[in-house]
């Protein structure tokens, strides 16, 4: 039986963190085992898991696409048709219960993309909960409809302008705020990593995946051979495996961003060769450092993937080699979303769709009664401007220059209203 | 008692640049602060303020690695005989190892580190490695801290402690009240020599903490001193040197 709460993982994990801190962290230790004991906890995060969420998420079996590809079946666990499009929401909502049960009335959030910004703002929407979101000025201006999203819901989006003005730099920023909040408010961390408990909270909340999996698996009788999830900070992957971490099998395999090529900047794959262990943001893992410690840049084309560290979880069964990483690059998973929409009518996130990338790579290799699983994170709405500008850049263009002529149009038609008006007082 | 404040001054080596950032350690020395500061920069700092981070970023984009931290150490513990604390974040200290960091703070002439997310209990050995090479290692406290947290410190024998005044992160301003006098009190009650510090920056609020501690420690407004001169082209030396006096004689 695996246990709630490790705080390490053979060597990674831990909690290092300034004193200031530690009371918010030891406080939220007990709550959050107290919590996950009481039935009554379980019941409500179910409750919202089935009527807000849309939980139990569908198992598709992706029939085209394995034909198409010869060998294994290729399912895919449809996480992304989760509210607000992504795994993001099962953490948002079981870290914002445990808050209110803890009498926390306010909430902050670090977000890089957005996904997860937006997961806790609709969330702190339903709970009636504050909410407020610090993101870096440059994910900022990169990410505007999602900014849209979360002040639609009610959050206050707060531009980070420390630092590289990015992710790491909001956390940092977040980290300061709770520092001086945590007797009324709570930080929600968006992926299995960070200082303890949150790895354990996170692959808890998370956990909901693995286990909706087993069940519709075992359903179908399926030969289930390898598991297959994308890898940034690795909270879908690290909820999708759980059930299966201690079995000798399927086969679990984390993806992570092979971005444009293996030199330093380029990609964000620190599980085959090029992470170190390290300790960034309160956790000691593996990371993108150098030698003295510093952070790394990182590139991937899905901006969820764009870390440099990994949860601490991942990095040990990586080191146990219960979980095989590999990584997919920009163009391979742009292609694997382009493949699985055209065959199988769903688009994936860019995130997931380095799952989907192995998945076409992997499957000629198995015999046909078997059964890979691909676990689609998040779906690919949000992706639009990345999607199309990388897929048909031209027409995009077109499209775009189009939008913002008509918004022109109705700015000086509204300009030109009040002018009249003014005239006419 | 001397009628001069003890004041332990905060610095960013190479900030803004390699000289400058000499001036600077220079004009402390020479103005009479009693300890110096000196903090590696780190690319994720999770306890700096805006305005020490600022600087911090701003001389890793010039390129500093650690090797150039322990130089300008080296330099000014050959210069005079001010101790010289190293404070850093725990990812600089593991990286190349916690032994070997140590083992190289201590051949650049400091007297301690301070690293403040490496908590008494997940140190990663660096108390057992400042003890065997004669280093201070200088752990970090926090006014309104629960006394479970207290005790951890005190059962590591600390020989000074470094107590942050207020809740939260560097910078703002910090009020002297009765509960922070109270705190004071109790960690020297210790026996450790305490440094104390977060949000100072005038000479009334040094002259209010000198006595309840062996140094008053400011830092962002040091940072702050220098990027003033900078912006306004002024010398760094003298900017540095005029604000530590004031600060060093406020209690005449």
């Amino acid at each position: 039986m695996p246990e709630l709460y490790n705080d390490y993982f053979g060597e990674f994990g831990g909690r290092y963190v300034a004193e200031v801190l530690r009371p918010a962290l030891d406080e939220l230790e007990s709550a959050f085992k107290n919590s996950m004991r009481e039935p009554a906890f379980a019941a409500e995060f179910d409750e919202i898991a089935s009527t807000f969420v849309g939980r139990p998420t569908p198992l598709l079996h992706a029939s085209n696409a394995s034909r198409a590809l010869g060998g294994a079946q290729i399912y895919i666990k449809l996480e992304g048709l989760a509210n607000t499009g992504a795994h993001k929401i099962n953490n948002a909502v079981g870290q914002a219960l445990l808050a209110r049960q803890m009498g926390k009335t306010r909430i902050i959030a670090e977000t890089g993309a957005g996904q997860h910004g937006v997961a806790t703002a609709a969330v702190c929407a339903k709970l009636g909960l504050n909410c407020r979101i610090y993101m870096g000025e440059i994910d900022i201006a990169r990410q505007r409809p999602n900014v849209f999203w979360m002040e639609l819901f009610g959050a206050e989006v707060v531009p980070v302008t420390t630092g590289a003005r990015t992710l790491k730099d909001a956390v940092n920023e977040a980290l300061r705020d709770w520092a001086a909040s945590f007797p009324d408010t709570h930080y929600i961390i968006g992926s299995a990593l960070g200082p303890s408990p949150y790895p354990d909270m996170v692959r808890e909340f998370q956990s909901v995946i693995g286990r909706e999996t087993v069940m519709q698996t075992t359903q179908r009788g399926l030969d289930v051979v390898a598991l297959i999830a994308c890898v940034g900070g690795g909270s879908n992957a690290i909820g999708f495996f759980y059930p299966y971490l201690d079995l000798p099998s399927p086969a679990l395999i984390g993806v992570e961003a092979g971005g444009t090529g293996t030199e330093t900047g380029l990609h964000a794959a620190r599980m085959t060769g090029e992470g170190r262990p390290g300790i960034v943001h309160g956790y000691k893992s593996l990371f993108l450092v150098d030698d003295d410690g510093q952070v790394e840049d990182t590139h991937s084309i899905s901006a969820g993937l764009d870390y440099p560290g990994i949860g601490p979880q991942l990095a040990s069964l990586g080191a146990t080699h219960r979980v095989e990483f590999t990584r997919a690059t920009d163009r391979e998973s742009l292609d694997a979303l382009r493949f699985f929409a055209r065959n199988e009518g769903v688009v994936f996130a860019l995130e997931s769709a380095h799952a989907a990338a192995e998945a076409i790579k992997r499957a000629p290799n198995y015999p046909a009664e078997t059964a890979i699983i691909v676990n689609m994170s998040g779906r690919g709405d949000k992706d639009l401007f990345i999607t199309a500008r990388a897929l048909e850049p031209e027409r995009w263009r077109e499209f775009l220059l189009s939008e913002v002529s008509g918004i022109e149009h109705d700015l000086s038609r509204a300009d030109a209203a009040l002018a009249a008006a003014e005239e006419n007082r | 008692m001397s009628d001069k404040a003890r004041i332990m001054a905060h610095i960013v080596p190479y900030y803004p640049d390699k000289e400058r950032s000499w001036d600077a350690a220079r004009a402390l020395i020479d103005a009479g602060v009693a300890y110096l500061e000196v903090q590696f920069p780190y690319s994720d700092p999770s306890a700096d303020g805006p305005v020490i981070e600022a600087a911090c970023s701003s001389v890793l984009r010039n390129g500093f690695r650690s090797r150039d931290g322990f130089e300008f150490v080296r330099e000014i513990t050959r210069y005079s005989p001010v101790p010289v604390y190293i404070m850093t974040y725990a990812g600089m200290v593991f990286a190349p190892g916690v032994e070997s960091f140590v083992a190289a703070v201590k051949a650049a002439g400091a007297t301690g580190l301070i690293v403040p997310d490496l908590p008494v209990d997940y140190d990663e050995g660096v108390y057992a490695a400042g003890a065997a090479h004669e280093l201070d290692i200088v752990p970090v406290v926090v006014s309104g801290s629960p006394v479970n947290r207290l005790d951890a410190t005190r059962a590591r024998k600390p020989s000074s402690v470094y107590a942050a005044l207020r809740r939260g992160i560097t910078g703002a301003q910090t009020a002297i009240d009765q509960e922070t006098l109270e705190f004071l009190r109790s960690i020297s009650s210790w026996g450790v020599r305490v440094y104390g510090g977060f949000g100072i920056r005038t000479p009334e609020q040094v002259a209010a903490v000198a006595e309840h501690v062996d140094a008053v420690v400011v830092g962002t407004a040091f940072v702050s001193t220098i990027t003033c001169a900078v912006e306004t082209g002024s010398s760094v030396y003298d900017a540095v040197r005029s604000f530590a006096a004031s600060l060093v004689n406020c209690t005449e």
